[in-house]
Order: C-alpha cells, then sequence, then structure tokens
C-alpha cells in the first residue's frame, strides 16, 4: 500500500478514510476470491453442500459493495480529493462494481455443482475446471496488483484474458460436438457452457480492475483501447 | 451533437467538452498578460524566481501555493503595487497587450485604470453607495450626471449587487454587509472599465453564502474582463478558475487548465499540495 502515499496527508482523518476504503476493498476482494474458489471446488467434487455455501455467502460480497460504495461518497462530500485521491476513489467505486459481479458469477458457477451428471458426463467439468483455474489466477493476480497498486503487473496481467478468451472458444467448440454427438446430454451441456460464460466474464472484470490500476497510477483511461497502446504505458 | 475523437481515446486524453486552450502556444490575440523571465527580491531575499507565463484574454487564471509561495507578490507585479515597496527589485517583463508595463515611460496610474485589483477585506470609502462606484470617474473628469447614473447602474448589476442596493444609493456604504461591501468594491474596480482585474483572496473574509455570490460574479465578469485570482482555497480555484498556477518558493511549478492539474497534475509537488499532503 505504499506507493499510494495515503499516510501523507496533513489530516490525519483523510488518511484514516482512505485506509478504510482501501482495506474494506481489500477484504471485499479475499472475499470474492473465496468464492470463486470454493465454487470451482464444489463443481470439481460435485459437493452440493459447499456450493450451497457459496450461494448464501453472496450476500456478503453484495453488503460490502453498499458499504464501501457509502464510504467513498462520504469521502467525496466531506474531503473533496483531488488528483491521486481522486482518481483511486474513482478506480475504487468502479472495482467493488466489477467484484460484485464477479461474485454473481461465482453463484452462477456454483449451481452446476447442485445438477446431476452422469459418470459419463463428467469429462465435461473436467475442461471446464482448467478455465476456471485459469481465471481464479487471474483474479488473484489482479487482486494482488491492485493492492500494491503495481500498474507494471496490471499491464502484464492485462493480456491474460486473451488466453482466457481463446481457452473458452476452444471448450465451446467441444461442447458443440458434445452436444452434437449425444443430444440427450443437451441439459447438462447448457448448464457447462452457462458457467463457462461466466468464467469468461470474470477474465473481463479482471481485466477491467487492471485497467483502473492503470488509470490510478497513470492517470490514463485505457478503456477500449489496444493492447499494443497499453503495453506502450510500460516504456513511459 | 458531441463527438469524441477515436484518437482521443486512443490516448487516453481528457475528452472534456470544453474547448481547452494551449497555454504554451497562445495566439497574440489570445493573450492579456504575457509574463517573461520575471525576477522579484526585496533587498537580498529572492521572491520571484524567473516567472514566465502567458495568461489567456477573457478567462479567469487563478495562482495557488502556500504561504510565502509569492503569488500575491506575483499578481501585485501586473499593476505595479510592488513599486510602493521599499528595497523591491525587479527585473523582466510583464507585457499588457504586448506592451511591457514596466517600460520607464508608462503612466502608472493609467496603468492602474487599465488592471483593476480588489483585495482580501472589502474597503469602501467613508462615502455613498453611489459615490463610492463613480468615484474612478469623477477623478477621471466625468461630471456628466447621466453617464454616472449609467455607470453605476451597469458596474452594479455587473457585480450582482444592483437589485440590493438601488433603492438605497445615497445611503453609506459602510452599512452594507461584508459580502455586499466586497461586491461594490468589485462595481468600483469595473465602474471604470479596465481590460484586466486582480483579485486577491477576495472571498477569505466572507461567510460561504457570500463567497458563492462573488464566485458566481468571477464567472460573469470574465464575459468582459480578463481576471486573476489568488486564493488560498484550492475548492475555490477549481470551482472558479479556467486556468491554474501552482507556485511554491517563489517559482511556478506548473500552470495548466484547472481540469487537468487538479485531476492529472505532472508534478508531484503539485499533487501533494492539492491533495493536501506535506510537501
Amino acid at each position: 500500500m505504499d506507493n499510494l502515499h495515503i499516510g501523507r496527508h496533513i489530516s490525519g482523518q483523510f488518511n484514516e478514510d482512505l485506509e478504510r476504503v482501501i482495506n474494506n476493498v481489500m477484504h471485499m476482494g479475499g472475499l470474492v476470491e473465496k468464492q470463486l474458489t470454493d465454487a470451482l471446488a464444489a463443481v470439481g467434487q460435485s459437493d452440493a453442500d459447499l456450493a450451497r455455501q457459496v450461494l448464501s455467502n453472496d450476500y456478503q460480497v453484495n453488503a460490502y459493495e453498499v458499504s464501501i460504495d457509502d464510504e467513498c461518497t462520504r469521502v467525496i462530500a466531506k474531503r473533496q480529493p483531488a488528483a491521486g485521491d481522486l482518481r483511486l476513489i474513482m478506480a475504487v467505486v468502479k472495482t467493488i462494481a466489477d467484484l460484485e459481479r464477479i461474485g454473481d458469477d461465482a453463484e452462477k458457477i456454483a449451481r452446476v455443482a447442485l445438477e446431476i451428471f452422469s459418470s459419463s458426463q463428467k469429462d465435461l467439468l473436467e475442461n471446464l475446471d482448467n478455465l476456471g483455474r485459469r481465471v481464479l489466477e487471474f483474479l488473484q493476480a489482479s487482486l494482488d496488483a491492485f493492492t500494491r497498486m503495481d500498474y507494471e503487473s496490471a499491464i502484464k496481467i492485462h493480456q491474460m484474458d486473451d488466453k482466457i478468451n481463446r481457452e473458452y472458444e476452444a471448450l465451446m467448440r467441444q461442447l458443440m460436438t458434445y452436444m452434437m454427438e449425444d443430444p440427450r446430454s443437451i441439459p447438462q451441456v447448457m448448464t457447462v457452457i452457462w458457467s463457462a460464460r461466466a468464467l469468461e466474464r470474470i477474465g473481463d472484470r479482471c481485466q477491467n480492475i487492471c485497467e483502473y490500476i492503470i488509470y490510478f497510477v497513470k492517470g490514463k483511461d485505457v478503456r477500449h483501447t489496444t493492447a499494443e497502446d497499453i503495453s506502450k504505458l510500460q516504456t513511459m | 451533437m458531441i463527438s469524441i475523437s477515436p484518437n482521443a481515446l486512443a490516448t487516453g486524453s481528457d475528452p472534456s467538452f470544453a474547448k481547452k486552450l494551449d497555454l504554451n502556444n497562445l495566439k497574440p490575440e489570445q493573450v492579456a498578460l504575457d509574463i517573461n523571465n520575471l525576477n522579484l527580491s526585496y533587498g537580498e531575499k529572492q521572491a520571484l524566481n524567473d516567472i514566465s507565463m502567458s495568461i489567456p484574454k477573457g478567462q479567469v487564471t487563478a495562482f495557488i501555493g502556500p504561504s510565502g509561495c509569492g503569488k500575491s507578490t506575483l499578481l501585485r507585479c501586473i499593476n505595479r503595487m510592488n513599486d510602493l515597496v521599499d528595497n523591491c527589485h525587479i527585473t523582466g517583463e510583464v507585457n499588457l497587450h504586448g506592451n511591457n508595463i514596466y517600460n520607464k515611460h508608462v503612466d502608472v496610474a493609467d496603468l492602474r485604470r487599465k488592471v483593476g485589483m480588489v483585495f482580501q477585506r472589502p474597503n469602501p470609502f467613508p462615502k455613498t453607495i453611489y459615490e463610492n462606484v463613480v468615484y474612478g470617474l469623477r477623478i477621471m473628469g466625468e461630471n456628466n450626471r447621466r453617464k454616472l447614473d449609467e455607470a453605476v447602474e451597469k458596474s452594479l448589476r455587473s457585480a450582482a449587487l444592483w437589485n440590493e442596493v438601488k433603492d438605497r444609493l445615497y445611503e453609506s456604504a459602510l452599512g452594507l454587509s461584508g459580502g455586499q461591501q466586497q461586491r461594490l468594491v468589485i462595481a468600483r474596480a469595473i465602474a471604470i472599465q479596465p481590460e484586466v482585474l486582480l483579485l486577491d483572496e477576495p472571498t477569505s473574509a466572507l461567510d460561504p453564502i457570500s463567497t458563492l455570490t462573488i464566485e458566481e460574479l468571477i464567472n460573469d465578469l470574465k464575459k468582459q474582463f480578463t481576471v486573476v485570482i489568488v486564493t488560498h482555497n484550492m475548492q475555490q480555484a477549481a470551482r472558479v478558475s479556467d486556468q491554474t498556477a501552482f507556485m511554491y518558493m517563489g517559482s511556478l511549478i506548473e500552470y495548466s487548465d484547472t481540469n487537468t492539474l487538479f485531476t492529472r497534475p505532472s508534478k508531484q509537488k503539485t499533487e501533494d499540495y492539492i491533495t493536501g499532503r506535506y510537501g
């Protein structure tokens, strides 16, 4: 948290406000990460109890979003943050919106564990597990970069989403073949497709978080720009 | 419809809809004041270090910085108020519409007619409201009653004070509230139609509502005059100005359009100051 320079305001109260906001985002990130890990484990091990736990814990993620939003509104009203402080608050507000949606996606994935799969359909889930692991890595790396506000790693891991998209497309093709070969499997395959889609969306949201980190540190809004433009920032 | 160029998005630059001036490449007709390599010392103490900047016409430019950074000194250079200070030595140029005001042929009284000033504390003369407004005009030899009446109404309207005082123009100005007195002083300054209006912390002695009235007034005034304001209140600079200059220990650290300076300052010192950190 050092490169945030939070602790250097003349107003100690302002320091505390910002520290509280950042700590809460970290807790929320940790919770979301656990939700996704549990959801993937529940699917991998067909553990319905764990899946239900994920479903019932989602309210905590939502509560974090509401309370951090409230905190940020208060900071804006009372402290009129400028420059880096303002960008930090904007980055936080957007990041928690994405984290909350990652939480919702984890919930969708957990629902797969509540479905009944025949033993011949189990390998469907294996493929999902591979994609899931890669997405989880991406989420962890994004949260790690956010904690340290490390824009260099944000730029680097930003590109992980391309790999995830390619893997998602490959999985889609595979699932399509599955359905054509055995139409009776369509209901189960559809469930897998929905959760693969949820994983792919999580990748996009992690990419957004990387963009907010770059915005905070560099003051450059890199949304809707090409990968080349973003990697150019590394040399600036 | 507002269109954002794809280029603006690609470079992540500010797609702000207000037209932004390039302060380093202003056209001569856009410049009101051009300050070149201005140095000022009070005896041994150097108060301004090599200041160069162009202040655009018809806009509000704010000077911000910690106490003693030289922002008031710089403001006072613009109408040669520092001439009154003993031991004050100035080098460099301040060009008003291309003419250096430190040229020895310049008539200082005439300069101050073109460059009006309003101070921190309202300083109305112990006269009627009417006489306060026409004071400058009378000194310039204007005695035509009709012209004076017109000037009083026009200036008081511009200073957003007319409706409050139109029925008591011949009462003493000292009976007005602080906020009204400050607007009266602004009316007095603009009655002689200056080209530039210098405001030295014009709201620091006022309550929040009067402050907002004056800020609103500053926004209206820039349609007719070039306004330069010194303020301790950073949020005020952010609210009222088009350009902001950040000064620190007698040097101009950063000068750019206000939107950029308050969201993406390019110097660490500026960032530290506007976010309230130890510099």
